[in-house]
């Protein structure tokens, strides 16, 4: 409970600002992406919106100014969770998690929220609306979800993912990675996410009706690319070691911790053991009984402690989660520069090779090997006619290659803009987060010194009554 | 000796035993050691027996001073000696400069020793000598034979079982001075064992092993008779007092024998953490290079870390130095006091088997053999000096164990002092705006 109202006091000054959702028609307008359009023109549309709208996070009202629409806040919570069973595609029992995901609209004028829509999703739902993002807004370091399995537990806290306290967190996950989507100001238009709040039955039809998985780059072209690529920009290059080594801290960072908490819990569950001893030795002692009575109650009360502080200090393991996770995303990005890049390499590549050969046929040189070349060699020469319509086939291909060429010049520049923009955006919001996660956590240390102070000195106080 | 320059310690030179002057002897200083007062071998013995009406040793008693050591003048001692504040004290002894000896057989420690007495039965009022732990073990155990009534305190282990302890280390001979320290401070404290001769030479004497080679025990009436107790009679009862003082001790020791463990256990668990946090802040730092505006931040944290792990590192020095030696004194204590409760059931049946016998031999004379009666003062001359130890001794440990747990609590208050300064300091660290003078050095190239 108390972490997920620290959560929503964090992100309410993030409220999403959208249009009204009862103007889905505008709604659908303004999106820079519609399920089944061309990539390419979504990103054109996203230009022109960038640039006024890259600034506009966070709270205030800035304005949205396509089409004159009404400000309205909009506030998303992932309010419940339950266990519920069910038939999966295999038609077997299954035991899953449902989340209850809520949204209110905020009246600029009163504040008074109203619930305007309220549906389930399970997590392989969310999974599958951030596998669409992912492939339409390559250019966007996309938010993670939280983690599928527990891991990085200390022993204490169970792996299990049934277990109620994952559960929660991972409820708190959820809805983090929602507030994320909706404070960003281009995912936030779009209109799979959009009808992932509000319709239940028919989304993930929907959904797959747009066929992005058919769109996604292939895996191995993509890593294909990533070898091959010879200029790809520096900073993205630069970009994806920082993303290499940030996870590998990160992730070295959590397993210590847990380690650490795991030994923290030791030494206060231990000292719950003086507790006991210090109420049979009273026993046995006349003016000692009372001091040493008193004084294991602290004992006992410092042993318990503990509990409550390690279960905020996961909230803090969780901030840093994400940011493990973001790293995937901002590789991701970096990928598809490559491949773009690489796509581009290879078509001018492609365009040289023609002009070069058109070029030798036209001047009878060679200088580069062609297999006609050399079966004319063999065979012998080629009449001019046959020459004259090679020439011209490949001065077709030419010109179907440099028209290419440009649009993939000017697709690969508007990438590399848009991304690093939103790149730029991310960094700015990842050093707000973390130092904002470093401060609660120099907090939450304090906090625990503070009571650890407390306790002593009030078990000090029965032993000098001793 | 007394007539040449003062010197700071007293030689037992080639003198026999018998010609030393028997520190309760009522001689004053000036009047010469040697041979004039040889004291009668009377005073050797602390007391006589049957003789109830005893004198104060420092009431200002003409020579033939007798031992103080009895029921009722006993327990007026006590009342006098208790005086916390030391208005009535008049030995002061001090435990420290521990140094190292380098010998081609052996190496080893040496204390100094250093008193302070206005009493008459020193001859200087100020000694220093240097001494081992054999010597202290010695002591003791001439303590334990002549003063066999008594309580006597425990030493701290001689030998070192835990783990690869250095011998020689710093802290493990600041560890020994400070309980050997507390040995001799109880004994000074005590009415009786602080006039016993054996303390009195290991005080004063240059050389205590040819003291030692001496080898003549200055047992008194009550410790040869005790010594030669025999074992074989079985106790009828226990008197209640003796039964329960037992039955405490047993409890005791089991008790501290819990938190003995518990304490070392905590002790490792704190090591265990300190382990992990000693790898924990250095991946804040790796990371703080991997950085730009976050930089300070993570090193901060860094260091802050750095900083409680160094309390911690302390807490648990202190804990072991400090606190675990003292328990664990006061286990051998009770352990020791446990045999001096047998014994004094020993004597007790042996005085009641000879009653029996002699009620047996109704034939007899009306009157109680002499030796039943020496037994039955045995008996109870042990019981009161018991029973006084015991009184003493529980004040005495409520008090050490107030200080103990005090001391417990205050370090761990200590620690987490230090631990909350270094949090606190960074919070304005990490607050911190970038504006001002982060954007010049930012890694980060704004693209905008």
């Amino acid at each position: 409970m108390r972490l997920r109202r620290r959560i929503k006091s964090q992100r309410r000054a993030a409220a999403m600002e959208q249009s009204p959702p009862q103007d889905p028609g505008r709604q659908l307008q303004s999106a820079p992406l519609e399920p089944l359009g061309h990539p390419a023109a979504g990103l054109e549309a996203a230009v022109s919106e960038d640039a006024e709208d890259t600034r506009k996070e966070g709270p205030g009202d800035g304005t949205m100014t396509e089409n004159n629409f009404s400000l309205k806040k909009i506030e998303i919570s992932v309010s419940e969770a339950e266990k519920r069973t069910g038939r999966n595609a295999m038609n077997m029992q299954e035991t899953y998690t449902a989340y209850l995901i809520e949204t209110r609209s905020v009246e600029n004028i009163d504040g008074q929220s109203v619930l305007t829509d309220s549906l389930w999703r399970r997590y392989s739902e969310f999974e599958l609306l951030r596998n669409y993002l992912l492939v339409y807004y390559p250019h966007i370091v996309v938010p993670p979800l939280p983690e599928k399995r527990a891991e990085f537990v200390w022993h204490k806290l169970s792996a299990d993912n049934m277990d109620p306290d994952f559960v929660e967190r991972r409820r708190i996950g959820l809805e983090n990675f929602l507030l994320r989507v909706s404070s960003h100001p281009i995912l936030c238009r779009d209109k799979i996410f959009y009808l992932f709040l509000t319709q239940e039955g028919n989304w993930k039809e929907t959904v797959n009706e747009t066929g992005f998985q058919l769109k996604a780059d292939s895996r191995l072209k993509a890593l294909n690319a990533t070898f091959r690529v010879k200029n790809p920009d520096k900073r993205f290059t630069d970009l994806k070691h920082y993303s290499d080594e940030l996870q590998s801290i990160i992730s070295h960072l959590l397993r210590v911790r847990a380690r650490v908490a795991d030994r923290l819990y030791g030494v206060y569950k231990v000292h719950g053991n003086y507790g006991r001893v210090f109420s049979e030795w009273s026993a046995i002692e006349k003016e000692m009984g009372d001091g040493l009575q008193s004084a294991g109650h602290h004992m006992d009360v410092y042993a318990s402690s503990i509990d409550d502080i390690l279960e905020d200090e996961e909230h803090y393991a969780d901030q840093l989660k994400e940011y493990l996770f973001y790293t995937e995303a901002l590789r991701a990005v970096c990928r598809k520069h490559e491949l773009m890049q690489y796509d581009l390499e290879m078509a001018a590549q492609d365009l040289a090779s023609k002009k070069q050969q058109c070029e030798e046929l036209a001047t009878g040189t060679v200088r580069t090997f062609s297999l006609k070349g050399m079966t004319t060699k063999l065979f012998g020469q080629e009449t001019p006619e046959q020459r004259e319509a090679r020439i011209k086939v490949l001065e077709e291909q030419i010109s179907e290659g440099e028209q290419y060429l440009k649009s993939k010049n000017l697709e690969g520049r508007e990438f590399l803009k848009n991304a690093w923009a939103d790149i730029e955006r991310f960094k700015e919001q990842k050093n707000h987060d973390l130092k904002e996660a470093l401060i609660s956590y120099a907090v939450m240390q304090i906090s625990m010194c503070k009571k650890g102070i407390q306790v002593w000195t009030n078990a000090k106080e029965c032993f000098s009554k001793m | 000796m007394s007539g040449g320059p003062p010197k700071a310690l007293q030689s037992t030179g080639p003198h026999s035993l018998r010609d030393m002057p028997h520190p309760l002897a009522g001689s004053s200083s000036e009047e010469a050691v040697g041979g004039d007062s040889t004291p009668s071998p009377d005073l050797l013995m602390t007391r006589s027996f049957g003789d109830k009406d005893l004198i104060l040793p420092n009431g200002g008693t003409p020579a033939d001073t007798s031992s103080p050591a009895s029921s009722s003048s006993l327990l007026n001692r006590l009342q006098l000696d208790d005086d916390i504040d030391g208005e009535t004290r008049d030995l002061f002894v001090t435990v420290d400069d521990p140094k190292k000896h380098v010998c081609t057989m052996e190496t080893y420690i040496t204390y100094r020793i250093t008193t302070k007495s206005t009493r008459v039965e020193f001859d200087l009022p100020e000694y220093s000598v240097r001494r081992r732990y054999q010597d202290f073990d010695w002591l003791r155990n001439k303590l334990e034979e002549s003063q066999p009534t008594h309580l006597i305190p425990p030493l701290p282990e001689k030998f070192v079982v835990k783990g690869v302890v250095d011998r020689f280390s710093e802290e493990f001979v600041e560890t020994r001075r400070k309980a050997l320290d507390k040995f001799l401070k109880r004994i000074t404290d005590h009415p009786v064992l602080s006039f016993n001769e054996h303390l009195s030479v290991f005080l004063t004497a240059k050389d205590l092993n040819v003291y030692k080679k001496q080898g003549m025990a200055l047992l008194t009436r009550v410790g040869e008779s005790v010594k030669h107790v025999t074992g074989g009679y079985k106790l009828r009862s226990r008197p209640l007092e003796f039964a329960a003082i037992g039955e405490y001790l047993d409890t005791f020791a089991l008790k501290l024998g819990t938190i003995d463990r518990i304490a070392q256990r905590i002790i490792k668990e704190e090591i265990e953490y300190l382990v992990e946090l000693r790898e924990y802040g250095p991946v804040y730092s790796t990371w703080s290079a991997l950085e730009g505006e976050l930089t300070e931040p993570l090193e901060g944290v860094s260091a802050c870390i750095g900083n409680c792990s160094t309390a911690l590192e302390e807490l648990t020095d202190d804990m072991t130095e400090d606190f675990l030696p003292v328990l664990r004194e006061y286990i051998l204590y009770s352990d020791s006091m446990k045999s001096v409760l047998k014994k004094r059931d020993q004597v007790q049946a042996e005085y009641e088997a000879k009653l029996e016998a002699v009620a047996l031999r109704k034939e007899d004379r009306p009157k109680v053999p002499a030796d039943v009666e020496k037994c039955q003062d045995r008996m109870e001359c042990f019981n009161a000096d018991l029973k006084a130890d015991m009184e003493r001794w529980q004040n005495n440990k409520r008090q050490d164990f107030r200080q103990l747990l005090m001391g417990m609590a205050d370090k761990n208050i200590q620690y987490y002092e230090k631990c909350l300064m270094a949090w606190e300091s960074i919070i304005p660290l990490l607050q911190e705006k970038p504006d001002a003078k982060k954007k010049s050095q930012c890694l980060d190239e704004p693209s905008r």
